[in-house]
């Protein structure tokens, strides 16, 4: 089609110019020399200085300069041809690397003298992935041996595709270490791995999940370090010391004890009541900010990151230079919670733009920028929980994925335009969850109730890139600085007698006040050498490796010989002087596995054959650094 | 010379190749235009802290001198100390710092060191900027420049730590969470973060068994745990990347704690007499006795090492009263050190390949709070006018228009003076001015790093000096 109407073009223009025998083709001749010379900069995604030539209209529009691309008709007088020619090395295009050759500069030259033509409807297409606004309708591919979850549905049929065997089911002392960890982020009781493993139920590992999932405490205060960081809440923090920042912490607990459904949670946070207003209040610093770090910035910046998986943060500068967010999006949201009217200041520098306060999404109704801001805000929220935005429920579940599977459907989880490995499986979830009342624990259920999750974890040699990955069931996860405590906490007894956090903590069914959790105390400098980050900013990750500097710290820090210390005398006196019942306790409870005769030996080499206190100690230290106690897999 | 423009030609290609990818990376690595690093200088740095704001006037710019009187008005003022010769010709400091005036001819003086002030002062902040090069807050977390030269660089043994930090106590402290935040490796990853040794004569504890454990039983626990880990069942993940990693890092942990890298944390180990030479004894003595152990880890690979006078509020540099008593004994506190460490390099044959800085976050004035015309508050209660009570003689009011760095070896011009401020209030940088970023290219150069160095971190250029804008102070080099 496009040969067509080229050749009938070139057929139909005349021939003036003597570079070259014939016309002037635009898809053979002008085509390559732009992608090839000025396509890195000015297509697709990339605008550089607000410059791209996707299309004819844009290339005609120009770029932040306000000088048009080109004039057709008129090369002599436009600024394509008046860059490739110049000298001058900081206006010469392209900007690196050699000139265009003369043959080049030619070609150029005729084509626009020749009124530039282009085909219809063609475009320099960028690589980058767009994602349907609404949440796409699936066809499920029909269960196989019966396998129904509808994760399985999809990876079965994926795996099917790729040709890739399925990966064998773990084994159920792995399984419940696993989703124990992962649901409710502690080390499974001894005597509840034995009961599991024993169970003859073939439901029986659904019948955990579920279990883990109605223990409201354990469960919210696992998952309050998943929120806390991305939510930017702390005990204590920067910002904290000149008023400038609030905590949600009581709201945010009880919204997960509650299991608040996520379209309301969503709305507490964007609408917020005075106890959860710190998220869009952000951190107020004394002085003057940078334009792209004021408060009503910040609140675009996170609203984005956080609930959309959009990044607004090169656009809070200027309009961004690998995604299509612009400058005034970001500004246009950000006015929606400011108090006063906005001005856009492109990277600081005041621009005389007002911004009026907008969302992103106009298709699925905007915000009334007459109305209050409050109202304002009501209205966003409205916006963002609506049903057909599929950003706000993608975004969920493509965390959740990541932080159960160890990878993201999208992946890295900061930007959700890069294409999901399976788009199918991303949207079949998303639709899950809105359609069982934005209920967050069913997605967690869904997935770790699915065969793909309880497979045996493969070994990767090598941190998987970008196209390469294959999904074959859970990555290995380096337990977070807060699961390392509590698991610590867990067997050695020495937790903290009392919570930082300022929330209702209802005693354990049938006992004493609940372990402490990590997640309920101010981080530790040894929390903060595992890997807990200072909340200033919006966190999506954590460190993935165990460095050297945190390795000094396993093996000499203080605090952490001390709980060891008074771990072996706890565990001593629990189990008397006896190698053997010490070994088969502390393999259990720390790895849901007994020792292998091999290992008991070890251990008993250890222990000695009167176990003291200290021997107890090193031993279930050397037990913890194991890659298999340090690790969820 | 690469123009922003063309780093940002090159960049997008390769943001968009790198968007997949989980970890930071430098773009130059993949590929798309070169980031030239410049040759190497040196191959390490000592930055000695000022915590606080240490006051230029009363250091390493001396102006208009007079003591203190009743009823002295304070226009007729501006130093409290009187100025001493140096070894540099024609160049003076400040009294009470008669050990640096002898060494100084070794140095390079950048007396026109400039900071925005931000429009309010808080040190916290304003140190944030300086061990950054952004001004916070930010969107994401930002690398100190120790983090930037171990994740550039890396160390130079590599048993020893890349980055050390001496002197400053994270805990216990005011604004001890606004250190933290800067007081990091940000978005590179707390592998490239700081070791920290708030206490140089504990600092051999840091790598040493804990306490109530013999080194015999902690060199036998990690026998048993490579024996343990050698009949683990998950042997089968030997080659598995988490678990490689995991090991290494414990081993590479105990070959430091094993090793006789290890001794450079103690300074003990050191003769007496040199020992005397850094250590001005007690509290005081802190300082010098981080200078000491800097000097060590730097000998044994150290990359980038940080000592600071420790920054609390209200105490040490930052003067909001009793300015020129309290000044009169930070001389003591560093001028016997600092300059043992220079004739100490100098003489192992080490200043000219480790670059040692004086710095602080900006300088200090009687009467200007920030900068001339500034909407800062005044935080001090010392009159403007005229001064009755020996406690308001002193540069209490924080001043970011101009300040002095000093630096000693790691290819610096001997005996160079940069820049100039006015000899009357307001004391700005009337010559040659050097922003933080400038500055930080300086010594990024100094140590072989480019200043355009760039990481993609959420798709996102992130360049060590700000835009990649820094541009070195080539004046100073020889």
């Amino acid at each position: 089609m496009r040969a067509v109407i080229l050749c009938g073009w070139t057929l139909t223009s005349t021939c003036f110019f003597a570079v070259r025998a014939r016309a002037v083709d635009f898809a053979h001749d002008v085509v390559p020399i732009l992608r090839a010379h000025c396509g890195e900069c000015h297509a697709g995604d990339a605008r550089q200085g607000g410059l791209s030539m996707n299309t004819r209209e844009d290339l005609l529009a120009g770029g932040d300069s306000g000088t048009p691309g080109l004039v057709p008709g008129k090369a002599a007088e436009s600024e394509l041809l008046a860059r490739v020619t110049s000298t001058d090395p900081d206006f010469r295009m392209p900007s690196e690397g050699p000139p265009l050759p003369a043959e080049a500069v030619a070609v150029l030259r005729a084509w626009i003298d020749e009124q530039a033509p282009w085909e219809d409807g063609f475009a320099f297409k960028g690589t980058a992935y767009e994602p349907p606004l609404a949440l796409r309708e699936i066809n499920l591919p029909p269960a196989q041996e019966g396998r129904a979850n509808l994760v399985d549905r999809i990876v079965d049929d994926f795996w099917r595709e790729r040709g890739v065997a399925r990966p064998p089911r773990c084994d159920d002392r792995t399984f419940i270490r696993r989703v124990s960890l992962d649901l409710v982020g502690l080390l499974p009781d001894p005597a509840r791995v034995e009961a599991f493993v024993a169970a003859a139920d073939p439901g029986k590992r659904a019948a955990l999940v579920r279990e883990l999932l109605d223990a409201p405490l354990p469960y919210a205060e696992h998952w309050l370090t998943f929120w806390n960081d991305l939510l930017r809440n702390d005990y204590t923090g920067t910002g904290f010391i000149t008023g400038g920042r609030r905590q949600i912490t009581a709201w945010l607990h009880r919204a997960l004890v509650d299991n608040k459904p996520y379209d309301r949670f969503v709305r507490d946070l964007i609408a917020p009541t005075d106890e959860s207003r710190g998220f869009i209040d952000g951190i107020v610093w004394r002085g003057e900010v940078n334009a792209s770090q004021t408060v009503p910035i910040q609140f675009a910046q996170n609203v984005g990151q956080t609930f959309l998986g959009i990044n607004l943060k090169c656009a809070s500068c200027h309009d961004s230079f690998i995604d299509r967010w612009t400058l005034k999006q970001t500004y246009d949201l950000a006015a929606i919670a400011s108090d006063k009217p906005l001005e856009l200041a492109r990277c600081d520098k005041a621009t005389g733009v007002q911004a009026a306060p907008a969302w992103l999404f106009a298709e699925l109704g905007q915000v009334d920028a007459a109305a209050p801001r409050g109202t304002r805000l009501e209205q966003l929220a409205t916006l963002v929980t609506d049903p057909r935005n599929g950003w706000l429920s993608r975004n969920l579940v493509n965390r959740l994925w990541h932080r159960l599977m160890g990878r993201g459907l999208v992946h890295p989880v900061d930007a959700l335009r890069a294409r999901p490995w399976n788009e199918d499986l991303l949207e079949a979830l998303a639709g899950d969850l809105v359609s069982h009342g934005w209920d967050i624990k069913h997605v967690l259920e869904t997935i770790c109730t699915s065969e793909a999750y309880g497979v045996a974890t493969p070994a990767v040699a090598g941190q998987p890139q970008g196209a390469d990955f294959v999904f074959r069931g859970p990555l290995p996860r380096r337990m977070t600085a807060e699961q390392f405590s509590d698991a610590v906490w867990q067997l050695t007894g020495t937790a903290p007698a009392k919570p930082d956090a300022q929330v209702a903590r209802p005693p354990a069914p049938g006992g004493g006040p609940p372990m402490v959790r990590a997640a309920l105390v101010k981080g530790t400098a040894l929390m903060a050498a595992l890997g807990r980050p200072n909340r200033d900013q919006v966190v999506t990750s954590r460190p993935a490796d165990l460095t050297t500097l945190e390795a000094i710290q396993l093996a000499n820090e203080q605090s952490l010989a001390e709980e060891f210390a008074r771990g072996g005398a706890a565990i001593l006196a629990a189990h008397g002087p006896h190698a053997d019942a010490i070994q088969a306790w502390m393999f259990t409870a720390a790895l849901a596995r007994p020792a292998t005769a091999e290992e008991a030996a070890a251990a008993r080499d250890i222990l000695g054959a009167a176990p003291s206190v200290e021997s107890v100690a090193d031993c279930l230290w050397t037990v913890t650094m194991l890659p298999e106690f340090q690790l969820v897999r | 010379m690469l123009t922003r423009r063309r780093l940002l030609h090159s960049l997008s290609a390769a943001a968009t190749a790198t968007l997949a990818l989980p970890e930071p990376r430098a773009w130059a690595a993949v590929g798309h235009g070169p980031v030239v690093h410049p040759a190497a200088k040196a191959d390490a740095i000592i930055v000695l802290w000022m915590a606080g704001g240490m006051a230029a006037p009363d250091t390493f710019d001396p102006k208009k001198y007079k003591p203190f009187e009743k009823g002295l008005a304070v226009k007729d003022v501006i130093s409290t100390f009187p100025a001493i010769p140096t070894t540099i010709d024609g160049v003076q400091i400040c009294d009470g710092l008669p050990e640096i005036a002898k060494v100084l001819d070794r140095g390079t003086l950048i007396r026109s060191h400039v900071q925005p002030d931000l429009g309010s002062i808080l040190h916290s902040r304003h140190q944030y900027h300086w061990h950054t090069g952004y001004v916070p807050p930010q969107t994401v977390a930002c690398p100190h420049i120790g983090a930037w030269m171990s994740r550039v660089l890396g160390p130079r043994n590599p048993v020893m730590p890349a980055f050390v930090n001496i002197g400053q106590r994270l805990e216990g402290i005011g604004e001890n969470e606004e250190i933290k935040a800067f007081t990091t490796a940000g978005f590179f990853g707390s592998e490239f973060g700081p070791m920290n040794l708030p206490f140089p004569e504990q600092a051999a504890l840091a790598v040493r068994p804990p306490k109530g454990m013999e080194p015999g039983r902690f060199a036998s626990r990690y026998e048993h745990f490579k024996k343990l880990v050698a009949r683990s069942p998950q042997r089968e993940f030997a080659s598995d990347y988490h678990q490689e990693s995991m090991l290494r890092s414990l081993d590479n942990a105990h070959r430091l704690l094993g090793a006789t890298e290890r001794d450079a944390f103690d300074i003990t180990l050191e003769p007496k007499e040199v020992l005397e030479r850094y250590d001005v004894g007690g509290d005081a003595g802190r300082f010098g006795r981080g200078c000491l152990l800097a000097r060590r880890l730097v000998e044994n690979g150290a990359r980038y090492v940080e000592v600071t006078t420790e920054y609390i509020p209200f105490v040490h540099w930052d003067t909001h009263d009793r300015g020129h008593e309290t000044v009169a004994r930070l001389h003591g506190h560093i001028d016997r050190p600092i300059a043992a460490l220079v004739r100490d390099l100098e003489s192992r044959g080490l200043l000219d390949r480790t670059l040692v800085v004086i710095a602080s976050e900006f300088s200090r004035d009687m009467i200007t709070e920030g900068q001339p015309g500034s909407r800062a508050n005044d935080q001090a209660n010392s009159p403007k006018d005229f001064l009755q009570q020996p406690n308001h003689y002193g540069q209490h009011r924080h001043f970011t228009g101009g300040s002095t760095v000093v630096l000693f070896g790691g290819g610096v011009k001997k005996g160079f003076v940069y820049g100039r401020t006015a000899d009357e209030r307001p004391c700005v940088a009337v010559e040659n001015p050097v922003t933080i970023s400038d500055l930080h290219a300086t010594l990024f150069s100094a140590m072989g790093m480019s200043p355009k160095t760039v990481y993609d971190i959420e798709g996102r250029p992130f360049y060590a000096t700000e835009d990649g804008k820094g541009k070195p102070v080539e004046a100073i080099f020889t």
